[in-house]
């Protein structure tokens, strides 16, 4: 449940360390994004010396919430943090791997390539 | 453009398949054509998807560059077939996606199957590195640039001992704690 203000993690080599979501991507009046959902977020701390800087406006793809992703076969998947993976406009990612345990839900929703860069898909 | 394409590949699947695999060089295939290639040729499990075999012959004839396989069933469950190839421009690089799309539809009409299942492609929109995802084999269809900075062969060739991204990780995950400027004591509990 990542909402407007909500931060998050970074979990890409692209340079930020933490974003916070200032509006999600998809509908006028959604409340909430969870795992797979675009939103607009604000980089509040970055890696010195890399292309990403503090106060930039960017587009990021939610990997891991810690609200709960039910599957229809009674499975729930929970993570310890909230995370998300910076995208640029046409969708392709800014690093060039992803840390962590991944959803596969994310390759049905059209973002292979974020799957693709994962080292571990549950 | 692609009936000429069509044309070509029809003639070119009457040579024997041996030749393709020295022309593209398909190291991974001829040391491991063990159980998991060997199931992949009989090919009666995909329902009309494209087959590692297809992919081959359609990026041979859209003529991509440097074209790698990595099996990676071992590593992750998720797909079989890693497939990378280089465009020379953003139209060659749709235009490979397209060819398989094209390559992939004219499969299923040839079954008959009564609705068609394509491959999902992504980023035909840019051409920079589009990915046909047709479940266990991927392709990606990337153009010089992309294919340096992403080196998805390094990533996915060299097993899944990465011991650079676990540093990062390490790194990404590490808060930075404040600098304590007051000039008051810190008061320390026994």
């Amino acid at each position: 449940m990542i909402q407007p203000q909500t931060h998050l993690n970074v979990a890409d080599n692209s340079g930020a360390r933490e974003l916070m979501c200032i509006r999600i991507i998809g509908a006028s009046n959604r409340r909430y994004a969870h795992i797979g959902d675009v939103i607009v977020a604000v980089i509040k701390e970055a890696v010195p010396n890399t292309p990403l800087e503090r106060s930039e406006v960017i587009r990021a793809v939610i990997v891991r919430t810690c609200k709960e992703l039910k599957r229809d076969n009674g499975i729930i998947i929970r993570y310890d943090d909230n995370a998300a993976v910076v995208i640029d406009q046409e969708g392709n990612p800014k690093g060039t791997r992803v840390f962590g345990a991944i959803a596969r839900e994310l390759r049905q929703l059209n973002f292979t390539k974020i799957v693709s860069l994962a080292p571990e898909v549950l | 453009m692609l009936a000429a394409l069509r044309n070509r590949s029809l003639s070119l699947a009457k040579s024997s398949q041996q030749t393709w695999n020295q022309q593209l060089g398909f190291r991974w295939l001829n040391q491991s054509s063990s159980s998991p290639l060997s199931t992949w040729t009989s090919g009666s499990d995909d329902e009309g998807l494209l087959n590692l075999q297809e992919v081959e012959k359609v990026l041979s004839d859209v003529k991509a560059d440097n074209v790698t396989v990595i099996p990676v069933g071992e590593q992750c469950d998720w797909t079989d077939f890693m497939v990378i190839a280089t465009g020379r421009s953003t139209w060659h690089v749709k235009n490979i996606a397209r060819a398989l799309a094209y390559k992939a539809k004219q499969k299923q009409k040839d079954i008959g199957a009564q609705r068609l299942m394509l491959p999902s492609v992504q980023g035909q929109e840019t051409g920079k590195w589009v990915v046909i995802d047709s479940g266990k084999v991927i392709v990606h269809a990337l153009d010089e640039k992309a294919r340096d900075y992403y080196n998805l062969e390094n990533l996915w060739s060299s097993g899944m001992s990465h011991p650079e991204p676990v540093q990062d990780l390490e790194k990404a995950f590490v808060k930075v704690r404040r600098k304590n400027n007051s000039k008051k004591r810190v008061i320390t509990r026994v």
